[in-house]
């Protein structure tokens, strides 16, 4: 028997709620609010309360799948990005780079929402740069 | 309580210790064993609470062996005491610490709205209901005022299902607040006051007063003061309060015709064992 209690951050939104995870035997199995966190201050909302459940969801996609012939087939990540990548630039030849945009996150670091504009700006060349907010 | 968790442990009283560890400036409940032992330098009594009493009835009701230590203040030994009458707690495997939580403003406590009542604003004291009135207070209201104040407090609810999710005396495996017939499910803003009631009437000679379902409200419901006075009709008309003494709580047994007449009590509770 072993318990363990995770203090961590609520994944959904922007807000960043903080949240504590009980953890029984390496099994995810409860989220609570932490009552000392001063952006929630013990409270959350009904997605934060229920984190642990996609966590340990059969639905959860664990690979990435690629659609062919209607169907969706299991994939490893080196496929995935090549074959993405080269539906993009075939995009990109045929209906030039503003066909393309990308919607970053208020869910996401400093960091990574810089490398996603630098990305779109340099690598696919258009200014279709957007927030999840906004949608 | 460290020298005593200590001893505990290493005399195979308890196989784990549910208390509080301070993790850099945060206290967060924590699990201490054997194996970590040296972790009980850091065991503190916190000034917050969690529903500890709930995930020790957890633990044991997977682990049907364990023997479990609780850092319990007076809530926490309420709660124990209403778990164990509805079978969902196994007090023989249970010991606890107590700690207490001196009623008064100006010594340590841990956050509790009942030691250190919340202010509330202007809006909330003339449209809404103070969290930190007085059950008297609020029955003086004229009804249509009352029910007004009432529904502006229950409409403010998200439906996060907090005040459910945190309470050490909720336990039921099908929970009547997500059930179809009874609550439109999935639906937002909920069905005030239906939803805020069915609760409070499933709260009746059960909720032990804690305030954990208050302080996990995200809209400032003020729910504790709601489970009181549903406690205090089951005072009235069942002379029974919520986690004192070992009779077996009014609504345990089932008559053959509901009236509110007292009913005769007998040992034993009506709850099937977890």
């Amino acid at each position: 028997m072993e318990c363990k209690f995770v203090p961590s951050v609520c994944s959904y939104c922007g807000v960043g709620c903080g949240v504590l995870f009980k953890v029984v035997d390496g099994k995810l199995t409860g989220t609570l609010p932490l009552k000392t966190h001063p952006v929630n201050e013990g409270r959350l909302c009904v997605k934060g309360w229920n984190l642990h459940d996609f966590v340990n969801s059969y639905l959860r996609l664990k690979s990435p799948l690629i659609r062919a012939f209607g169907r969706f087939i299991k994939t490893d990540w080196e496929e995935a990005i090549k074959i993405t990548s080269d539906r993009f630039k075939d995009i990109i030849r045929q209906h030039g780079p503003d066909s393309v945009g990308v919607l970053v996150s208020a869910k996401m670091s400093n960091e990574e929402n810089y490398l996603a504009q630098k990305f779109a700006r340099a690598a696919i060349g258009t200014n279709n740069v957007d927030h999840c907010a906004r949608l | 309580m460290k020298s005593q968790v200590k001893q505990w442990l290493e005399s195979g009283t308890i196989d784990i210790f549910l208390g509080m560890k301070m993790v850099d400036g945060h206290p967060l409940p924590h699990a201490f064993t054997l194996r970590n032992i040296s972790d009980l330098e850091d065991l503190v009594p916190g000034t917050v609470r969690y529903p500890l009493e709930k995930f020790a009835a957890e633990l044991a009701a997977e682990n049907p062996d364990a023997r479990i230590g609780l850092a319990a203040r007076e809530c926490t030994q309420r709660a124990l005491n209403v778990l164990s009458l509805w079978n969902q707690a196994p007090t023989d495997r249970i010991e606890t610490i107590k700690i207490n939580c001196c009623p008064s403003p100006l010594k340590e406590h841990a956050v509790c709205s009942y030691l250190d009542p919340p202010e509330a604003g202007l809006f909330k004291k003339h449209f809404g209901i103070d969290n930190g009135a007085d059950p008297e207070a609020v029955a003086r209201f004229e009804p249509r005022e009352r029910f007004s104040r009432w529904m502006y407090e229950f409409q403010k609810c998200i439906k996060c299902y907090g005040c459910r999710n945190i309470c050490p005396v909720c336990f039921c495996e099908d929970c009547s607040l997500e059930h179809e017939d009874l609550i439109g499910t999935g639906q937002l803003p909920p069905e005030a006051p239906i939803f805020h009631l069915v609760r409070a009437v499933h709260m009746a000679g059960r909720c032990i007063d804690c305030g954990l379902c208050e302080e996990a409200c995200p809209a400032d419901i003020p729910l504790r003061l709601l489970y009181r006075k549903v406690n205090a009709v089951v005072d009235d008309l069942f002379d029974y309060r919520a986690g004192e003494g070992e009779q077996p709580p009014p609504f345990n047994i089932i008559g053959e015709k509901p009236t509110l007449a007292p009913k005769p009590m007998e040992n034993g509770s009506a709850c099937p064992k977890r």
